[in-house]
Order: C-alpha cells, then structure tokens, then sequence
C-alpha cells in the first residue's frame, strides 16, 4: 500500500532523514519507534508532504505521490494525526471534525463518531482546545477517521495521557485495523506499541536501524526502553 | 509583527510617504524647466555669472502643490516673457533663467535647497516658499548669504516681524490679513459670537490668536476656540457641540487647510449647521478648495481673498494666457509669484544690475500696480507688501457660469487697513 | 454627549471596515497590507472617476468598485505577493508599502493633491429618538455594522468560513487534512481589498477625496488592528469602533490629547495584553 524508497530530508543543510526505505501493507500496522530527533516525525511530514527538502520516491496505492502537495495526498487517502494533535482553537468540536474532506467510502457518518466518542457530542459546540488531552486526541483521530482515509499517519497519539484512555486508544486502533484501515504509527511506549502493531521499526539517526516482530519487542522491552530512555 | 505597532506609534508610515513621493516630482519639474534663456551672455559685468537666475522653492507634490506648486513655476516664466518683451534689446537682464526646486513644506528641506540654489545653482532670488516654518528657514539662509528672497505662499506675519531682513520679502498675504479681512468684517456685519476651530500646529494656533484678536477689536466674542487634530478626517464632534455652547455662536470659524478644510466643511453641511444658525467663515482658502468641495458645499461662505482670477478684465485677460499655457485658471499665489517676479526684475532693471543690495534697494519702498497687486507698496520698513485685498463670497451654484467661477467680490479692503502696522520687533 | 458618542461609531465604521480587511489579510497571508490605506483611496477615486466621467451614481459605483479594486487585489496577489511569501515578511511589507506609494503619486500626478468633489448621494436627517442626525451618516453606519456581521456569519457559519478560520490558524495542518489552502489565499486577499475599497467609497460624500486621504487615515487604523489583536477579526472590528468612539470624545474633553489619544490607549492594552484584546499569544 506504502512503498517509500530512498527517502532522504534535510532541515537546511542539516540531514534529518537518510535513504529510509519502508513498506506498509494494507490492513497493517506499523510502529515508528526511536529516540527523540531520530527522525520519527520528520518521516511523517515527508509523507505528508509537508517537508520541503527532500530526495527520493514515495508510493501510495501504486500511484507515485512525491511531487504532490499535502493537500492531495490527503484527498487520496493519507490521513494525518499530527503530534499536538492539531485540534484548532477558532474551531468547534463539531467544526474540527467536518472540516477535512470525506476522501474515501468508507468514511464514518458523524452519527457513528459520536457514537464511538459520545464526549465528542457533549461538547460538540466547544471551542477544540477546550477539550482535556485525551478528547483532543479523540477528536484528531476521529476526524481523520470521519473523511474515510485508507492510511492513518499518527505521532504519538498516546504521549501524556492516562492509561486508560492509552487503552481506549489501543482498542480503536484495533477496530481500525478490523476495518481494513492501515496505520504507521509513531510510538515510544512499545509495550503499547506491542499490543496494536505488527511490525516495529527501530529508527535511529535517521535511518531504520532495525525491524523488528511483536515477539522480539516483548523479548527486548526492557533493553528497548533503556535505549530509548524511558 | 512589531513593525506595524511601532511605525504608528511614531506616526510614521504617512509622514515618510510625504516625504518619498516627492523626487519622481522633483524630477519631471527639472526637465520642464530647462530650456528657459539660452544665447550668449551679455551685458558686461553687471550681471553676476552673466545671467539673472530665479529659483522658485515651494511644494511641488504635497498638499500645497494645486495652490503654487509647478503653476507657480509656470507663472514666473509668464514674467520672464513679459518682462524681456517689454524691454526687449534695452533689458539689463538679458539672460534670465528660471529653476525650481522642492521643498516639500519642510523646513529642513528649504533650509538645504535654499543653500544650493543660492550657492550651485547661481540663484539671484528665490521665491514663493509656502508653509511657514519652511520661508523663516529660507529667510535665514537669504540673511546668511546675502540674496533675495521674497516669500508669496506662506502665511505667517514673523516673516515681516521678528525674523525680519534686509533680504527678505513678503508677498501677497499673511494671516494678520486672513483673520482681519474675515473676522472684522463679519463681526461688524452683526456675527458677534464665534467658534473657532483651528488645526493644532503653528499655522493653525498662529491664525486662531490673530482671529481671536480681529473679532474681539471689532466688538465680538470667541466663545469656545478648539485644537483639532492635524491631519483630520472627523470634525463630527466639534460641529456637534457648536450649537449647543452658551452663548449660541452665529459662526464656526475654521482656520483648518486643504484636506482639512475640505472634510469639515463636507460634515458642515451634513450637519446642517446652516439651518441651526452657525454660519461658517473661512480663515484661509484658496479658490482650489472651492474647486475640491464644489461652490455649492460652501454657498455663501466669506472669506478674505489677495486675488482672484475673474475679479475685472485685467486680472481675467492675464488668467486667459495662463490657462493657454496651463489648462487651469491661476490661483492668487500663483499670480503673486507672476507679480514678484515680474517686479524683481523690474528692480533689477531700474538697478542696471542683479546684485542684492541694489536690487533691495530698488524694491524698498517701491509703488505695486499690476495684474496682482492694486495700490501696492512695498514698505521699506518691513518689507511687506501691502496691497488691496478683496472679502470675497463664494457663489452659490446657480450663479456659477462656467468653470472656476466661484466667486463674487463683495468689497475691497484698502491696502492700508488690509496689513498690519509695521511691527517694532522688526529691524532692518 | 450620545450625540458625540454615536459620531464615534460613524467614524469607528471606517476604522473598522478597514481594520477587518486588514485583520483577514494579516491571518490568512501573513502580511500586513501597507497598501490598505491606497485601495481605501483608490475606492474613493473609483467613485469620483465613474460619477465624473461616467455620470454613474453612488449606489451603483458602492458595488462596482469593490469588485473591480477586488479583482486587481487578486490579480496583485498572484503576480506579486505569492512570490514573495515564502521569503522573509520583509519583502512583502516593503512590496505593499512601495505599492501604496507608486499608488498615490499615479492619482496625485493624475488628479492633483487637491480634494475631488463628491456630492452626496441623499441628504435630510433622521430623527432617532433622542436626537436627530444626518440620514447619510446613520445610512454609513448602517451599512457598515452589516457588512462587518455579514463577514461574522459567512466566517463563523460557513464552510469558507470554516475554512479560512482553520488556514489562519494552522495553515500546514489544514492542507495536511485535505484542504487546498493555496486556492483561498487570493480571493481572501482580494476580499480584504474590496472591504478597504467599499469603505473608500462610502467616504467620498463625506470627506476629503484626494490622494493622501488614505495615508492619513490607515496609521490610526494599524493601531486599530494592534488593539484589537492582529489577524483577530473579530477584535478588529470590535476595537474599530472602539477608537472611533474614544476619538470623538476625546476630542470633546481632550482636544489639545485627541492626536495622540489613540496611541496612548494602544500602548496602554500592549502593555496589560501584548497580544491585544482579542489576539491570542501565538498569533504573534
């Protein structure tokens, strides 16, 4: 489904990302994990499109997507939850979720968001930023979730937040995934990571360093948090 | 974003437009002006640099560029032709040339250009410089250096008083003969109560003390005298309060200028102060004014006038060659500037030479009768011209018969009552 | 003394109208228009032009002017403005900022530095209860009160007005999420510049119609935007009458103040908000 090749990006002449080459299957998800400026979320940007410097080829449903702006990636079916969780403060609730456009079929109604986030209908008139972390984080996700994206790009949807509502993350996720729906994930807390994804990858200094299985990061969780300093 | 804040704090951005606008200006000026004279230089010795040079200073892109500006440049020129054709092979001048330059009504600005023309550009007189602050600079540098100057487009009376000198002239009006001419006038014809409102820097506070004196020696009363800001767009609150201050003021007189003038007078009449029986006086208007509001927005409104162009078939057949050479009718600085030029070089010709203090000589005391000035003299205690000045009245519409013809005299005020007496702060 | 108050929120009615050009400008490009001051000029010439050479009235050059100066602000984005914007703001102040000059001295070299006449298009007054006041004046306010509330609704109760709120806040995020920001940028621009030109228009019956009239007035107008808090639209508005009304009677109890009256009340809310009273922190 996502096929990036030699993907290189730099901050001026500081060099952010290193011939990253990285394939995600559909119905899959994968983790991110790696130091912070390792270039975790320099390779969503780039994805995105939303870096400016960059070399190398990306891949999305058989259609080369590089030279495209962000905008057309999304109507094409990338949908981005970005690390601040991008909720806006001039925007209601109800706004923020109506404002990307429906991009595939098998986007959610708003009667479903609502359903799966009754939180999100109680305050549905509230300005975005009033909503705690974990709602904003609700509300990033279920708006991407609402245009109906085939490819969920998600940094760190569980920095900062009670473990229960981790879970709450965890499980709609899964449901996601049950969908049909693919996921590359950013995520430091790789026992969670564990429990959602298929496949991990270890990004340091900007390249894969290494690819690892559920199996393996359970096996290293605890030299991988080490690494990672947590 | 720091820019913004900081630039309107200092009250910036439009202060610096004013003064970068104006070199396109001063540029295209130049190239009309070149090619006045020519032919070798005659004469022997009596001219300096063997030609007569007459700068003309004034503002050629601001708010005074209508009033003089290059017209004035072009009126000089009408009595460089005038003169040459009138003495002909007998001229003492015989090369005469005619410069201009941009002040750009500031006072810095004249004080370096006055230096260069006088300096560089080989100078013999300057003339017009409006804006007060700006003539008393040039008033100075004419004293330093020992040249002619004579003033037509500013207002203030300092120029004949205290900063009097032997160089310098005074040309056309001052606001002792605004405020006098309007304030006299209309207090004895039964206005007895005033509102005076004035923009708040030195022409406007200059003209308010002035009114406030005329109206009081001719028996009246200023009730209530208000700052206004300067420049600007809303005079809503003090048109608001006029009928209503105690007592009841029959007139507003405004010593507002240009745009000023134009928007109090627009909210005049939107406020309908006619009807409520405050009349309206003008401390100083130019017949472009008229021209900018329509003669309909200032219907019957008087005020005191140096000149104007369809006053008697002498000053219309000279504004006639004016607009051929134009295309618009000559305001009365512009025909000042024809004036003081015309009579500078007539000195210059009753001297046999172009240097200064023979051509002061010559202009001291001198007896005026031109298109411009009626019963003139130049008085050689103060260098002021005194002149009949005329209280006019705007026409109303239906009266106007063709363009610019805007106003009816309604009487002559003699040279000798026009102008103040020679001030004894001045000392030649 | 409501009289003087209700004079305020005349002249607040320019202040505002232009300040909400300004503020949309400011949130959706970037750039603070200096040429703002120009078009409000120009508007007013528009007027003149039309009714002089034209014999066409008010009421007709109220709509067409804004869509022309409009469709030339448009045109002005994509062959200037848009090349400049991914450079230092810089370069767009100074391009505005030459721009308003060139602006001005083309009209002045055309028309003058005198004032144009401009006859008004109704006079007669209307008796609004506790006082009488001139019908085109309260016609001004009107017509202004609803075209900033009309801007409100179409900002806060629409689609396009969901959209440029979001590409305000978070340009980035909202082309990340699907929305082609670069398509509003013009029409925005060109919208700021026909408010500026309806403003220039309604003030041709009323002021001094000459080529410096918008130079004059656009300092007190960044001081609205700054008051109000830049890029808030709301608070430009809000703060837009607000001056007119301190103006006005500042210039009834303070006269010798009333100049710098304006400045004083901005530099009073920098110091207690530095972000203005409706401008949030990082919007600066």
């Amino acid at each position: 489904m996502l096929r990036v090749d030699r993907l290189s990006a730099w901050y001026g002449e500081a060099q952010a990302l290193r011939e990253v080459s990285l394939e995600v299957a559909e119905g899959e998800i994968v983790t991110l994990v790696g130091r912070n400026g390792a270039g975790k979320t320099t390779l969503l940007r780039c994805l995105m499109g939303l870096h400016g410097k960059t070399s190398g080829t990306i891949e999305f449903l058989g259609e080369d997507i590089t030279a495209l702006g962000p905008h057309r990636r999304a109507r094409r079916g990338l949908g981005y939850v970005p690390d601040d969780r991008g909720v806006y403060a001039t925007l209601t609730v109800e706004e923020n979720l109506l404002l990307p456009p429906v991009s595939g079929k098998d986007a959610w109604p708003l009667e479903r968001v609502y359903e799966t986030f009754p939180r999100l209908r109680e305050r549905r008139r509230f300005p975005g930023t009033k909503l705690s972390g974990g709602e904003q984080q609700m509300l990033a996700l279920a708006r991407v979730l609402r245009t109906g994206a085939r490819l969920l790009l998600c940094d760190e949807p569980t920095e900062g937040l009670s473990p229960l509502i981790v879970q709450q993350i965890g499980d709609i996720l899964r449901e996601v995934k049950a969908a049909g729906v693919t996921v590359l994930l950013i995520e430091q807390n790789v026992h969670f990571a564990a429990t959602v994804a298929d496949r991990h990858h270890l990004i340091a200094e900007g390249r894969i360093v290494e690819s690892m299985d559920n199996a393996e990061v359970r096996a290293r969780e605890h030299e991988l948090l080490d690494y990672l300093g947590i | 974003m720091v820019i913004s804040p900081r630039a309107a704090a200092s009250g910036g951005p439009a202060r610096v437009r004013r003064c970068v606008v104006p070199s396109l200006a001063l540029a295209a000026a130049g190239a009309l002006l070149a090619g006045c004279g020519g032919g070798p230089a005659g004469g022997g010795g009596k001219i300096s640099d063997g030609k007569v040079v007459l700068a003309v200073l004034n503002d050629q892109s601001g708010v005074y560029a209508d009033v003089s500006g290059r017209g004035g440049v072009e009126a000089v020129r009408m009595a460089v032709a005038d003169y040459k054709a009138k003495y002909g092979d007998k001229a003492v001048a015989d090369t005469i040339e005619v410069i201009a330059a941009d002040h750009q009504n500031k006072p810095d600005v004249a004080n370096s250009k006055a230096q260069e023309l006088y300096d560089r550009r080989k100078a013999d007189v300057i003339l017009d410089v409006p804006t007060s602050s700006a003539a008393l600079a040039v008033a100075n540098v004419a004293k330093n250096k020992k040249k002619v100057f004579i003033d037509i487009g500013a207002a203030t009376t300092e120029l004949t008083g205290k900063s009097c000198n032997k160089y310098t002239f005074h040309y056309g009006y001052n606001s002792y003969m605004l405020a006098h001419g309007t304030g006299t006038a209309l207090t004895k014809d039964g206005a007895k109560n005033w509102y005076v409102v004035y923009p708040d820097y030195a022409f406007g506070q200059d003209m308010q003390k002035t009114f406030t004196a005329a109206v009081r020696n001719a028996g009246g009363n200023v009730v209530k005298s208000d700052p206004a800001p300067f420049p600007n767009d809303n005079f809503s609150t003090f048109l608001l309060k006029a009928p209503g201050l105690d007592p009841k003021p029959q007139v507003l007189g405004t010593m507002q200028a240009g745009g000023d003038l134009v928007n109090l007078v627009k909210q005049y009449n939107e406020y309908k102060l006619r009807d409520k029986g405050v009349g309206l006086a003008v401390g100083l208007m130019f017949i472009t004014d008229i021209h900018s509001l329509g003669p309909d927005a200032l219907s019957e409104t008087r005020f005191t006038d140096f000149w104007y162009w369809n006053m008697d078939a002498t000053n219309r057949a000279w504004a006639d060659k004016y607009q051929a050479k134009t295309g618009k009718r000559p305001t009365a600085v512009q025909a000042g500037d024809y004036s003081a030029a015309l009579q500078y070089l007539e000195a210059v010709q009753r001297a046999g030479t172009d240097k200064s203090d023979d051509v002061v000589k010559q202009l001291e005391g001198a007896k005026v009768n031109d298109v411009f000035a009626r019963n003139g003299t130049i008085r050689a205690e103060d260098h002021l011209l005194t002149h009949d000045v005329y209280l006019a009245q705007v026409k109303a519409f239906k009266d106007v018969k063709e363009p610019w013809d805007y106003e009816k005299i309604l009487k002559t005020i003699p040279a000798a009552e026009a102008f103040q007496p020679v001030d004894p702060a001045c000392k030649l | 003394m409501l009289e003087q108050a209700f004079n305020g929120l005349v002249s607040g009615s320019f202040y505002a109208l232009l300040a909400l050009g300004l503020a949309v400008i400011f949130g959706m490009l970037g750039v603070v228009n200096f040429a703002h001051g120009a078009f409000y000029m120009l508007g007013a010439f528009g007027a003149f032009i039309l009714l002089d050479s034209f014999g066409v009235n008010f009421w007709v050059a109220l709509f067409v002017v804004p869509i022309v100066l409009g469709l030339a602000g448009i045109a002005l984005e994509r062959l200037f403005i848009q090349r400049l914007a991914p450079l230092d703001p810089l370069y767009n102040f100074l391009l505005t900022f030459g721009l308003a000059l060139i602006l001005q001295d083309v009209v002045k070299h055309r028309y003058g530095v005198q004032s144009q006449p401009y006859p008004r298009p109704f006079g007669g007054s209307i008796d609004l209860g506790l006082f009488t006041y001139p019908a085109y004046q309260v016609f001004v306010l009107a017509v202004s009160l609803a075209v900033c509330g009309t801007v409100w609704l179409v900002l806060t109760r629409t689609r396009v007005g969901m959209i440029v709120r979001a590409s305000t806040e978070r340009p980035e995020l909202t082309r990340a999420l699907g929305i082609d920001v670069a398509r509003w940028v013009s029409p925005v621009f060109g919208f700021g510049i026909a408010l500026a030109a309806f403003a220039g228009v309604l003030a041709a019956p009323m002021r001094a119609v000459n080529p410096l009239m918008g130079a004059d007035l656009i300092i007190t107008v960044f001081a609205v935007v700054v008051i109000g808090g830049l890029g808030s639209v709301f608070g430009s508005v809000a703060a837009g009458f607000a001056v007119g009304l301190v103006s006005a009677l500042g210039n009834l109890y303070v006269p010798a103040l009333s100049q710098t009256l304006v400045f004083i009340l901005m530099a009073a809310v920098l110091l207690w908000r530095p972000a203005g009273l409706f401008g949030r922190e990082e919007a600066l």
